[in-house]
């Protein structure tokens, strides 16, 4: 699987409202701008014939990249203030902040707030620059990558090592496991791991290697507890479950058309829909509140997809699947093959296709709770319209492998899927050591999986801990490698632009989560954070954690202070 | 929506994914016109969009159904192949493989290399989420192997290095951050065809052809000459038909031909871009594999000073040159970091283990195994197979071009052909494989001239040995020559 940290398509920067306040007064900014720029293009037109002239080829040079910084420059303002004063436009950009972000961005802690930089000041706005080298759609993808990633980029470039950075990033947003990196390394430096043969370095069936695809559906067969032996045939692999799941937009749908997810729900698919295959995804909002229809919180009910399906149809949109993650990720629920039976059957009384995400499978954390994968059920509702995704991303930890499973009985689809394979395709020799690690089930069985339980409830156990001495209500779930938690309370008023404040300031204390906005939770406040690392990090990120929740709470009360004393 | 050109709908040989990917390029050229006018007259008469075949009964959306549709054709072919793959042993009697353009002179130097211990390593951030670029280690030293490979004036930059699992997720990133859908680039055909597809698929790029031809005219002086005017006129035909150019795409050393390009040549092109302000993508996935010192081959990053840096986007990969296609490993060099990070924002859909990026690190550090070890071995072994199978056509006093670069020999069998058609390139194409020897036809190139092919050489001298007799035996049987075999000049045969 991709990054899950899934980090949020949120605007940083000034919030909307503040825009929308702003508005005149950037519309004749804008004016102002547009009208410098064409009058110093006119001014190095002229400069440049003269210089022409003159045969001072060296200046010319000069005062070309004088040119093109100037031009580049006004682009980036002219665009940052289209992109403010359309506060509402999905890919906006972020503004060049005079908050103290920057640092945050770039990874340099020793930069001055307030006093920007030249050089970070030209690459922050980066996103905001109209590139005259990419078409619109790649600023778009640019721009989407931008938001989605910078974050993520900044804690890849400045992570925290216990000797080398202890000022670093922690990473408690990206969904990875890292308690059995033990484990794995071990395994992988077997002897059976390490295969050069002809054929891996020769041209793959684009589907993935026959002995990888057998592998992979006699793995299933076995861990789905599939009630008859799984077909090789009906196996695509291809490199990460995003590319999985994008091959499956692009086949199922055309562009424009629409897949139902219920929310919160994992962004990085989002991106992905959006990305290539230019696929909408319809919200079907969860609520936490707990009413005589929601026996439990953010419960999917039928009643809930009929509803989302029919306002879709009303809208005029094509709505050909529904996409299902279980266990769910950010809430770690899991559902009852009864609750997924009778999603089934709705999808199959509208035709709809469903794409169900089981990656977390395996990270099933409590032994009393039973998973039932979709593969297990005796008879699909539609077989055809059913395809299930997988990979060793979460339950073995290695989200570096690159390696994601389509299993559908849908031949048409398996065969629609593997025309992307070569745009997708795995390094033979990665494939053989994935086939070697599946095979292993008693490596599986009696070392890995206990092992990963038992730890991912130890580091489960610690950080719900953590939450319950804070007082902080969570979703107290066991599985999956993150707690789905609430911290409405830190919010005031309870809003998005508060969330994403706040998420601000986890980031400046070197703290990386994801809020609620980046799964389209309906709800602000909410935050999904990851507990899958090991003890002494996750005692760090939880120290950290305290810390902004307690400045924060000194903010509020600060001004609620404020607020009396004004009236 | 996905919606292939007309004119490649018309000649949908170059649309075959993974046939032309793995260059079995002509597998099914005349099953798809085939099944198409036939799918067509049966469901659809007189419609000419394949998108709306058997429509009522698929599980798949409009796009779903042509990607299908394109791919079911092209897989038929690459698995009749290997149903029937040669083996010394266990299928003597199974089809030799001229047709893919495959290194496989070198595994036994390659599986040492890869089995050495340095490349076992493994570190916890290896199995873990990476850099979209790719791992800053590996970009260093692609940008340090480049510097020295390319011979470059100046030592290249890891930052404008993007890694990714291959050259047609390279091509399939670029495609569509620079252009929108149904806009095109140029390429001079013939050309790898597999390129229509990778553009394609999911970037809804269009290619506009500079068809070049085998007679030297003008001022050519050569065969399948590329010159400035034949690319004017080609935008300009492109233009006047409502197709937006947004770049050419230059293969070098070239593939089919076998041929590279003079640095003046190089220059001149760039040039031609840069008047029109079109990006050039340039690929050199053959660098390394030019086996005649006398070629004189320059890569595009050696060039004292590029006429457009901004827009001239550079490929590499292991494929050929490291005769590794399975490793899915290739790379982007450019030196316009929108374009570099456009192209990372979709590498999360074209990345590669962490455990390989770091096997490839420790390749490419290696110049001495590569410089004493693989190269000359590598060369004298392509040179060896070269000259063989070159011989063996000059004794058939059958024309070819090959200048000592790529895997291929470019094959005239233009006398074979007694009307010159593209259906009797086919039929010719259908014997060789009757006959358990597959080759790649020339339509499957774009060549606008039937009755070429290309041979690939590169292979073990015993499968040599096999498939060029089994060529012999095809042209034996056919012998009966059109009475007047068109003329050519052919500097391979010197």
């Amino acid at each position: 699987m991709s990054h899950r940290s899934d980090a949020l398509p949120v605007p940083s920067g000034q919030t909307r409202s503040q825009v929308l306040r702003d508005q005149s007064i950037y519309t004749q900014l804008l004016e102002v701008t547009r009208h410098l720029q064409q009058t110093m293009r006119e001014h190095f037109v002229q400069l440049m014939s003269r210089q022409g002239l003159l045969q001072e080829r060296r200046h010319t040079q000069a005062i070309r990249e004088q040119e093109a910084l100037l031009s580049r420059l006004l682009c980036q303002m002219i665009n940052l203030l289209q992109s403010g004063a359309t506060g509402g436009l999905e890919l906006q950009v972020p503004l060049p902040s005079e908050d103290s972000r920057d640092d945050v961005r770039y990874g340099q802690g020793t930069q001055l707030s307030g006093q920007p930089d030249p050089v970070p000041q030209l690459s922050d706005c980066e996103a905001a620059f109209v590139s005259r080298d990419l078409s619109n759609r790649g600023i778009g993808i640019y721009a989407l990558y931008q938001l989605s990633f910078q974050d993520y980029n900044a804690y890849q470039k400045d992570k925290y090592h216990k000797d080398k950075n202890t000022l670093g990033f922690i990473n408690l947003g990206t969904s990875e496991n890292k308690l059995c990196i033990d484990l794995m390394a071990e395994r992988l430096q077997e002897s059976d791991m390490n295969c050069v043969e002809e054929a891996l370095l020769q041209y793959p069936d684009w589907r993935g290697q026959p002995f990888l695809r057998e592998e992979v559906a006699r793995f299933l067969t076995y861990y789905c507890r599939a009630p008859a032996p799984l077909d090789p045939e009906n196996v695509v692999v291809l490199n990460g479950c995003c590319s999985v799941f994008s091959a499956l937009a692009m086949v199922l749908c055309d562009p424009g058309e629409a897949f139902l997810v219920p929310t919160p729900f994992y962004g990085g698919f989002a991106f992905s829909s959006r990305l290539y295959a230019k696929v909408e995804l319809i919200p079907v909002h969860l609520e936490s509140k707990i009413t005589a229809i929601n026996t439990y919180p953010f419960q999917l009910t039928v009643d809930k997809l009929e509803e989302a399906l029919l306002e879709a149809r009303l809208e005029g949109k094509n709505v050909r699947g529904l996409v299902l993650t279980n266990p769910q990720n950010p809430l770690g629920d899991i559902y009852s093959s009864d609750s997924l039976m009778k999603y089934l059957e709705f999808a199959k009384r509208h035709d709809l296709h469903v794409i169900i995400d089981e990656i977390y499978m395996l990270s099933v954390f409590d032994e009393s709770i039973t998973f039932h994968s979709v593969l297990s059920m005796k008879s699909l509702p539609d077989r055809s319209r059913t395809h299930m995704i997988w990979g060793t991303s979460k339950d073995f930890g290695i989200s570096g492998f690159r390696f994601g499973a389509l299993y559908t009985h849908n031949k048409e689809v398996a065969s629609a899927v593997s025309a992307f394979g070569y745009l997708h395709s795995i390094s033979g020799i990665t494939q053989h050591k994935l086939c070697q690690l599946l095979q292993n089930t008693e490596w599986i069985d009696k070392v890995y999986l206990p092992t990963n339980c038992f730890r991912l409830r130890e580091a489960h156990k610690y950080v719900t801990a953590k939450l319950k001495a804070l007082e902080i209500p969570f979703h107290n779930r066991s599985s999956g490698l993150y707690v789905w938690i609430n911290l409405k309370k830190y919010l005031d008023p309870c809003t998005f632009e508060e969330e994403q404040l706040l998420y601000r300031r986890f980031l400046d204390h070197k703290l990386l989560l994801s809020c609620g906005k980046a799964y389209m939770c309906k709800e602000p406040g909410w935050f999904r954070l990851i507990f899958a690392d090991e003890l002494p990090r996750l005692k760090l990120a939880m120290r950290r954690f305290c810390d902004v929740l307690e400045e924060q709470k000194q903010d509020l009360i600060a001004k609620q202070l404020e607020d009396a004393i004004r009236e | 929506m996905f919606t292939l050109p007309q004119k490649n709908f018309r000649a949908p040989t170059t649309c075959l994914g993974p046939t032309c990917t793995q260059d079995l390029d002509g597998s099914h050229g005349d099953d798809l016109e085939g099944e198409c006018s036939r799918k067509l007259d049966q469901k659809l008469p007189g419609v000419g969009d394949p998108a709306t075949l058997s429509s009522d009964t698929s599980y798949l959306s409009s796009r779903g159904r042509m990607i299908k549709w394109f791919w079911d054709l092209a897989e038929e072919g690459y698995r009749t192949y290997h149903m029937d793959e040669y083996d010394e042993d266990k299928n003597p009697s199974g089809i030799i493989n001229f047709g893919t353009s495959e290194n496989k002179l070198c595994f036994d130097l390659l599986s040492r290399r890869l089995s050495q211990s340095d490349m076992q390593w493994l570190e916890p951030s290896l199995l873990q989420y990476p850099d979209w670029r790719g791992h800053l280690f590996l970009r260093e030293e692609v940008a340090k192997f480049l510097t020295f490979y390319c011979k470059s004036p100046v030592p290249l930059k890891p930052e404008n290095v993007v890694v990714l699992n291959g050259g047609a997720s390279l091509f399939s990133a670029l495609a569509t951050v620079l252009c929108e859908a149904g806009e095109a680039f140029l390429i001079p055909t013939p050309y790898y065809g597999a390129i229509i597809q990778h553009v394609c698929l999911y970037g809804n790029v269009r290619l506009a052809y500079v068809y070049l031809d085998s007679e030297v005219t003008g001022l050519d002086t050569r065969p399948f000459q590329l010159t400035v005017e034949k690319l004017e006129m080609a935008l300009r035909e492109a233009y006047s038909e409502g197709v937006k150019v947004k770049g050419l795409i230059l293969i070098n050393p070239q593939n089919p031909l076998g041929d590279v390009y003079s640095p003046e040549e190089l220059q001149e092109y760039l040039v031609f871009a840069k008047r029109h302000k079109l990006h050039v993508i340039v690929d050199e996935v053959y660098m390394l594999s030019v086996f005649k010192e006398s070629v004189g081959y320059r890569s595009v990053l050696s060039l004292e000073r590029l006429p457009d840096p901004q827009r001239t986007h550079v490929m590499w990969a292991t494929s050929k040159d490291f005769g590794m296609s399975g490793l899915r490993f290739a790379t982007l060099y450019t030196e316009n970091q929108d374009v570099a990070t456009a192209v990372a924002s979709l590498c999360r859909y074209h990345g590669l283990s962490g455990l390989v990026q770091y096997q490839m690190a420790q390749l490419l550090q290696d110049h001495d195994w590569i410089n004493q070890v693989y190269l000359p071995e590598n060369h004298a072994r392509l040179k060896a197979a070269h000259t063989y199978v070159s011989e063996e056509l000059r004794a058939l006093g059958i024309p070819f071009l090959s200048r000592g670069a790529g895997f291929f020999i470019w094959v005239d069998l233009r006398k074979y052909l007694p009307k010159g058609t593209f259906e009797e390139e086919m039929q010719l194409w259908r014997r060789f494989l009757d006959n358990k020897v597959l080759l790649s036809f020339g339509k499957a190139f774009e060549c606008k001239e039937p009755g070429w092919f290309r041979f690939v050489f590169s292979d073990q001298a015993h499968r040599l040995r096999l498939g060029m007799q089994r060529v012999r035996q095809v042209l034996a049987g056919k012998s009966q020559v059109a009475e007047d075999p068109p003329s050519l000049s052919d500097p391979g045969a010197k």
